[in-house]
C-alpha cells in the first residue's frame, strides 16, 4: 500500500510552494516532488522594450528577499550586452556589495532554521546573533550600494558613487569587531547542526553541482549551448502537477542541478560532504568567507578611484550575461540591447535551478524529514517563478492553469 | 506668535576673526557648525558651497572646518542641502550632520524625519538643523536679471550681496549699491509669496541679521538639542552673545517683519484659494 502526503504550502521559506511525497507502509519517501505554486511576476516582459537602466530597477524588485544580486545580476548582463568594462574600484564595490547582501541572507535562513536546530536556552543567543549580523551586513549595503533593500546605486557602468574615506574606514572597524560575533555565531549553529539527530545521508543526492564562483559569480561559467529548459509537463510525471507548477524546469547538460552554497563549496573548495547536515554547514562556513572577503576589499579599496564607466547605451543586440552568486544559488540574468531598448530579458534565479532536485532529494527517508530536506536549500520561490505559455500566432495564453495558484 | 516655538533669543556673533572676515553678519552658522564639527557632535555639514559660476552655490558636503568656513555668505538663490543628504549619510557614512537650510528648507528635512518615505535611516541622521531668516528667495537667472539690468553689474563682479534697510545691496570692487526691494519684486520664487515663515520656526537654533546691529546675528534656540549645542558653543567662547534688550535695532522690527511676511503670506495664499488653486498652507 502506497499514501500521498501533501505540504501545501511549505513553511519558513520565502513564497509558496507545495511538496508532494509517495510513501510506502513504513512511512518512507518512495517519490517526492517539489513545484512551485506562487504565481507569475513577468518581470521579464515588463522591462523589454525600456532604456536598459530600467531593467535593474525593476528586476530588483522581484523579490526583498534577493533584491541585491537580482539588480547585480542585471547590470552584469547589461554591462556585458553593452560591451562595458567597469573599472577596478567598481568591480570590488560590487564584490563588496555581495558579500554583504549574502552574509545577510544566510543570517536571516539561519532565524528560519533555529525552531529546527536551536535549543530553547539558547535561543535568545542565536537570534541575536543572526541580528547583530544582520545589521552590520545590511550597513555596509546601505553605505555601498545606496539602499539596503532596493540599491539605487549600482548602475550599469559600475557604481554610482565610490565611499568616502570615513565612511570606508567606519565600515572597515564595524566588520573587524563583526569577526567575533560571526566566528561565535558559525560555532554555535555548526556545532548545534552536527548534534541534530539526523539521519545519516539524508537530502544527498547525485545532480551535478552548479556554481560559477567561491563569493561574486563569473559569467565565463554560463555556456548557454548547455542549458535547456523544459515545460513542468515534461518533467513531472504526475500530470496534475506538471499543470499546476509554476515553474519552467532549467537543465544543464541535460540535467537538474543542484546550486546554493554547498554547490560552492564542493566545486571551489573541494568539500564533498553531501545532503541536508552538508548544506547548512556550508552555508554556515560561507558567512565567514564572505565577512573576510567584505574586509579585504574595505582594506585594499581606493576611495578616490572612479567607479562609473562611460558607454554607449545604445547597444547591438548582443546576448549579454550576468552571473553573480546568490545566497540560494548562481543568478543568471541575459539581456540584449537594441537601438537603446532591451529587446530580449530572461532571468535563471537559483531557486529554479533548484526546484527539481529538492523533491526527489527527500526520498528513501521518512516523510516527517522532507520539510526538512527543503529547508536545507532555503528555496525563495518569487523570483524562480515566471511561466506563461503564450500562443506565438495571437499572443493569448494557452496554459493559464499554469499561473494561477 | 511670530518667531515659533523657541527658547531663549540673544543678540551674538562668533568671536573667530577668520569667521567675522566672511560671515554675512555674525557668522553663527559657520561657528556653530565649527563647533559641532570639533566637538564630534556632528561628523560633516551640508553646506551651501560655491561653484565656478558666480553666485551659483552648490550643495556640498563640508568634512572640515575649513570646508564649513569656505562655505560662509548668504546666497540669495537656492542650495536644495537635502539632496545631498542620502549621500552624506550612504557613501560619506556620516551618522552625525549638520546642515543649514532656508525655513521652507527646513520644513522639508522636518518633513522627512517625520514621515520617513524613502528616507528611512537618512533624515534621523541630522544632528543639528541650522535655519535662516528669509523673507524671500530668488532663482538665479532673476538675480542676474536684475543686477545686470537694474544695477549695471554682473555677478561676476558682486563680491557681496545683502538685504537690509529696505533694499537689495550688491558690493562690486566699483562701489555698493542698492536697490529698492519693491524692484526686485516678482522675481522671487512664487512659493515665496505664500511662505508664513520668516525665522526659520522649525529649526533646531536659527539666526539672521534682522534685530541686531550690524556684525551681530539674532539667534533663537527652540529645540532642546539645538540650545545645547548653542549655550555649549558660548561657554567655550566660540560665540559671545548680548541680551536682545541691550541691542538696536532689537526683537520689535523683527516682530514686525515676521508678521508682516505673516500677513502678507496669508492674504496670497487666499486670493489663490479664492481663484480655486491650492495652497499647501
Amino acid at each position: 500500500m502506497s499514501d500521498k502526503i501533501v505540504i501545501s504550502p511549505t513553511s519558513r521559506q520565502e513564497g509558496h510552494a507545495e511538496l508532494v511525497m509517495e510513501i510506502d507502509d513504513e512511512g518512507i519517501v518512495t517519490k517526492g516532488r517539489y513545484f512551485s505554486i506562487t504565481p507569475v511576476r513577468g518581470l521579464e516582459k515588463m522591462v523589454t522594450g525600456k532604456a536598459p537602466e530600467t531593467a535593474p530597477v525593476l528586476c530588483q524588485r522581484i523579490c526583498g528577499v534577493c533584491p541585491v544580486p537580482h539588480t547585480m545580476a542585471s547590470v552584469e548582463a547589461m554591462d556585458d550586452s553593452l560591451d562595458i568594462e567597469i573599472p577596478k574600484a567598481a568591480a570590488l564595490l560590487r564584490e563588496l556589495t555581495i558579500a554583504s547582501s549574502n552574509l545577510n541572507s544566510h543570517a536571516i535562513h539561519h532565524f528560519l532554521v533555529a525552531p529546527d536546530f536551536v535549543p530553547e536556552d539558547l535561543f535568545k543567543t542565536a537570534v541575536d546573533s543572526v541580528g547583530t549580523i544582520r545589521k552590520n551586513a545590511q550597513y555596509v549595503v546601505d553605505m555601498v550600494a545606496g539602499e539596503g533593500i532596493h540599491p539605487s546605486d549600482i548602475r550599469i557602468g559600475g557604481m554610482a558613487r565610490n565611499l568616502s574615506e570615513l565612511a570606508r574606514k567606519k565600515l572597515y572597524t564595524r566588520l573587524k569587531a563583526l569577526v567575533p560575533v560571526v566566528d561565535n555565531h558559525v560555532e554555535l549553529m555548526t556545532n548545534l547542526i552536527l548534534e541534530k539527530d539526523i539521519p545519516e545521508g539524508l537530502g544527498a543526492i547525485t545532480a551535478p553541482v552548479f556554481a560559477s564562483d567561491v563569493i561574486y559569480g563569473k559569467r565565463e561559467f554560463f555556456d548557454l549551448d548547455r542549458f535547456t529548459e523544459i515545460v513542468p509537463e515534461l518533467w513531472y510525471d504526475d500530470p496534475e502537477i506538471g499543470k499546476r507548477a509554476c515553474t519552467t524546469v532549467p537543465l544543464y547538460d541535460g540535467l537538474n542541478v543542484e546550486t546554493g552554497p554547498r554547490a560552492r563549496l564542493d566545486k571551489f573548495q573541494g568539500y564533498k560532504e553531501k545532503g541536508v547536515v552538508a548544506q547548512h554547514l556550508a552555508r554556515a562556513r560561507e558567512m565567514k568567507t564572505y565577512l573576510s572577503r567584505a574586509i579585504a576589499i574595505l582594506d585594499e579599496l581606493d576611495t578616490a578611484a572612479n567607479t562609473l564607466a562611460d558607454f554607449d547605451p545604445r547597444g547591438t543586440n548582443k546576448l549579454g550575461i550576468g552571473v553573480v552568486e546568490a545566497p540560494r544559488g548562481t543568478d543568471i540574468h541575459m539581456a540584449q540591447v537594441k537601438d537603446g531598448k532591451t529587446a530580449f530579458y530572461s532571468a535563471l534565479v537559483p531557486t529554479t535551478w533548484n526546484i527539481p532536485t529538492m523533491g526527489p532529494a527527500t526520498e528513501g527517508f521518512h516523510h516527517e524529514w522532507g520539510p526538512h530536506v527543503i529547508r536545507a536549500y532555503d528555496p525563495c520561490l518569487s523570483c524562480a517563478t515566471h511561466v506563461m505559455v503564450v500562443d506565438d500566432e495571437d499572443g493569448s495564453v494557452v496554459k493559464n492553469e499554469m499561473v494561477r495558484i | 506668535m511670530a518667531f515659533g516655538t523657541y527658547k531663549e533669543v540673544v543678540s551674538a556673533r562668533a568671536t573667530d576673526k577668520a569667521i567675522q572676515k566672511v560671515a554675512q553678519d555674525g557668522g553663527i552658522v559657520s561657528a556653530l557648525l565649527c563647533y559641532a564639527l570639533e566637538e564630534n557632535i556632528i561628523e560633516g555639514a551640508i553646506v551651501a558651497g560655491d561653484t565656478e559660476d558666480a553666485w551659483k552655490p552648490e550643495p556640498t558636503i563640508a568634512m572640515t572646518p575649513e570646508e564649513i568656513i569656505a562655505a560662509a555668505g548668504t546666497k540669495y538663490t537656492f542650495s536644495p542641502n537635502a539632496i545631498r543628504l542620502k549621500e552624506a549619510v550612504r557613501q560619506y557614512g556620516l551618522e552625525k550632520i549638520g546642515t543649514v537650510g532656508t525655513p521652507c528648507q527646513i520644513m522639508g528635512l522636518r518633513k522627512m524625519q517625520s514621515y520617513p518615505f524613502a528616507t528611512r535611516f537618512v533624515a534621523d541622521k541630522l544632528a543639528l538643523i541650522i535655519g535662516i531668516f528669509c523673507m524671500e528667495n530668488f532663482p538665479r537667472d532673476s538675480l542676474k536679471t536684475f543686477v545686470e539690468g537694474k544695477m549695471n553689474s554682473s555677478l561676476e563682479n558682486v563680491n557681496k550681496m545683502d538685504i537690509g534697510k529696505g533694499k537689495f545691496w550688491i558690493t562690486d570692487p566699483e562701489k555698493e549699491s542698492g536697490l529698492a526691494l519693491k524692484e526686485t519684486h516678482g522675481y522671487e520664487q512664487a512659493g515665496c509669496n505664500i511662505c508664513l515663515d520668516y525665522v526659520a520656526e522649525l529649526a533646531d537654533v536659527s539666526t539672521g541679521s534682522v534685530g541686531s546691529p550690524d556684525g551681530w546675528s539674532t539667534v533663537f534656540t527652540r529645540t532642546d538639542n539645538g540650545a545645547d549645542i548653542f549655550t555649549a558653543a558660548v561657554e567655550a567662547g566660540v560665540i559671545e552673545t548680548k541680551p536682545m534688550d541691550d541691542v538696536k535695532p532689537g526683537l520689535e522690527l523683527l516682530e514686525k517683519l515676521a508678521n508682516g511676511k505673516k500677513d502678507k503670506g496669508r492674504k496670497e495664499i487666499e486670493r489663490r484659494v479664492n481663484m480655486g488653486l491650492p495652497s499647501p498652507f
